[in-house]
């Protein structure tokens, strides 16, 4: 048995002789929220239209709970829900009409599914709107509601974000928070906004040109990547030691050649270099890094924005 | 499928289309209807009978009308799909795609019948007001069963429209497809061809008015060969698309 949730096998899809997704190999654990970051046009869209059935792959796998498709289709897909890309809804139907077309054939059998599904949203204040009156946002809320109605194990969720304002973009990550911490749902989501996937994921995936660059967590990159104040010393112990009892900061690390990093008290760097001199230490270099997440991902794609 | 179909039904609710077809279905015998008030006060002596009218308005749906109006309501179930962005919502569910094609052909049937039932009892009801004459039950019956089978015909010949709906994704593709297909409909209507071109044939066989070059069989022949090509091409293409 498999240990993620959702998993790809070297999954490729050509479109002609253009190579739009080139083996790419993902591994989303189960209950974590994994974040698909590239530019537009890295081919995300089309990797998640794979795995939900939309395109068809050129060649690869992909498994959802440890189970092949197109096999296991009906029985992977019920434990699935997904917006991909904008989501669409009849326009001439309310929100709970046009749930109920998809609770039906979903076979969800629950009365209060829709009830439940629309007050999570917030989109149960206005039965008798149809839905060629609402608002991009409220599409956006309506699509999430209709994914998670049937109480998925898995969302997929493809630029969720897009169109929607800077409060409802916080609404959006606080509710898909709360949906992993309370549900334990597992939340694969898109976007080409590095600063959202680094709000809500804790495992990214970074495609460009259809290729799957890497794959880590975000703790390990924040350790990768991490604001710091560098220091090269003359005695590495004797400044860690001033560090720890002079500073009360446990938040550092010794390095080779005589280079210490400290990872807080930021703008403090003078205060550190009097007191490392007044206690005999020569100090040869000070380095005050920068926030280099966006420059770790502009280097890996190899220049440019990400957006 | 029950729930397909249901689902299909409830799709229609507020819909402006189900409006604009039975305007569109009401077209025949209104215009029929007004042709014959005008002949009756230019000659009011020579009485007007209800076979021709009813004979007329069926030749007016089969032959002019209905292969427009039908096709506007195909493109209208499987295109809005597209258009609203529902498909692939509905294909994730998942629903499987032959199901959910059929139940939109299911549906497509539905709705040509219901039309084609207001266009008989339009034609009946209007009949009635401009007090035309020899109306009894057989002569009602005949051409309700006469107006059925055109109405069935034509659904047969709805598939190559849904081919069309599906390779183009548009409104405008079809239109012009079936204004060309009406167009020959009108050319060949004096000639014996009318027995071989499908659409044309369909009112040929609903009113049992064949051609002595072409016995039945070809007319029989070229609707369902039609349809039948149309659609296993249809399906095929629907099965095998990418939903973007």
């Amino acid at each position: 048995m498999s240990n993620w949730v959702l998993e790809t096998k070297a999954l490729t899809r050509k479109f002609g002789k253009q190579i739009a997704v080139d083996a790419i190999n993902l591994h989303v654990p189960k209950g974590s929220i994994y974040g698909l970051l590239g530019r537009n046009g890295a081919g995300k869209t089309t990797t998640l239209r794979m795995i939900m059935g939309l395109i068809k792959p050129t060649s690869g796998e992909v498994q959802f709970f440890g189970k092949s498709l197109p096999q296991n289709t009906q029985q992977v897909y019920q434990r699935v829900g997904a917006i991909i890309e904008t989501p669409g809804f009849y326009q001439n139907l309310t929100a709970s009409e046009n749930l109920r077309i998809l609770a039906r054939l979903r076979g969800i059998h629950r009365p209060d599914a829709i009830q439940y599904a629309l007050s999570r949203v917030g989109l149960d204040k206005e039965p008798q709107k149809i839905v060629a009156q609402y608002s991009l946002g409220m599409k956006q809320r309506l699509g999430i509601a209709a994914a998670i109605m049937h109480e998925p194990e898995l969302l997929i969720l493809d630029e969720p974000i897009n169109g929607l304002d800077p409060i409802g973009i916080q609404e959006m990550r606080s509710f898909l928070i709360k949906l992993r911490t309370e549900k334990q749902v597992t939340i694969v989501i898109s976007s080409h906004i590095l600063d959202e996937i680094e709000h809500l994921a804790d495992h990214i995936g970074v495609i460009h040109q259809g290729k799957l660059l890497e794959e880590i967590t975000l703790t390990e990159l924040r350790k990768r990547n991490r604001k710091y104040l560098e220091f090269q010393v003359s005695n590495q112990n004797k400044a860690a030691l001033l560090i720890e009892q002079h500073f009360q900061i446990s938040d550092y690390e010794v390095r080779e050649n005589g280079v210490i990093r400290i990872y807080s008290h930021f703008g403090e760097e003078g205060q550190f270099n009097q007191t490392f001199v007044a206690n005999g230490i020569e100090v040869t270099r000070i380095t005050v890094s920068k926030d280099r997440l966006e420059d770790y991902f502009v280097n890996l794609i190899g220049g440019g924005s990400i957006g | 499928m029950v729930n397909l179909i249901y689902t299909e039904l409830l799709k229609l609710k507020r819909s402006q289309m189900f409006l604009i077809s039975i305007i569109g279905a009401a077209t025949a015998p209104f215009v029929c209807f007004i042709a014959y008030l005008k002949a009756k006060s230019q000659q009011p002596d020579i009485p007007i009978l209800f076979t021709e009218v009813f004979s007329q308005t069926n030749l007016f749906i089969d032959l002019l009308i209905g292969v427009s109006l039908y096709g506007v309501i195909t493109a209208y179930l499987f295109n809005r799909e597209y258009i609203e962005n529902t498909m692939k919502n509905i294909l994730t569910i998942p629903v499987s795609r032959t199901k959910f094609f059929i139940s939109k052909l299911i549906m497509l049937f539905i709705w040509i019948i219901g039309m084609t039932l207001a266009a008989w009892l339009l034609t009946v009801i209007f009949g009635l007001i401009g007090q035309f004459e020899g109306i009894s039950l057989a002569t009602s019956m005949l051409a309700l069963k006469e107006y059925l089978i055109g109405g069935i015909l034509l659904f047969l010949l709805s598939t190559p429209t849904i081919l069309v709906t599906l390779l183009f994704k548009n409104y405008v593709s079809t239109i012009v497809f079936t204004l060309v297909l009406t167009m020959v409909n009108v050319l060949i209507v004096q000639s014996e061809y009318i027995a071989l071109y499908p659409w044309s044939a369909v009112q040929v066989i609903a009113t049992k008015s064949f051609i002595p070059e072409y016995p039945p069989e070809y007319s029989y022949i070229s609707i369902l060969a039609t349809s039948i090509i149309g659609l296993v091409a249809a399906l095929v293409y629907f099965q095998k698309e990418d939903i973007h």
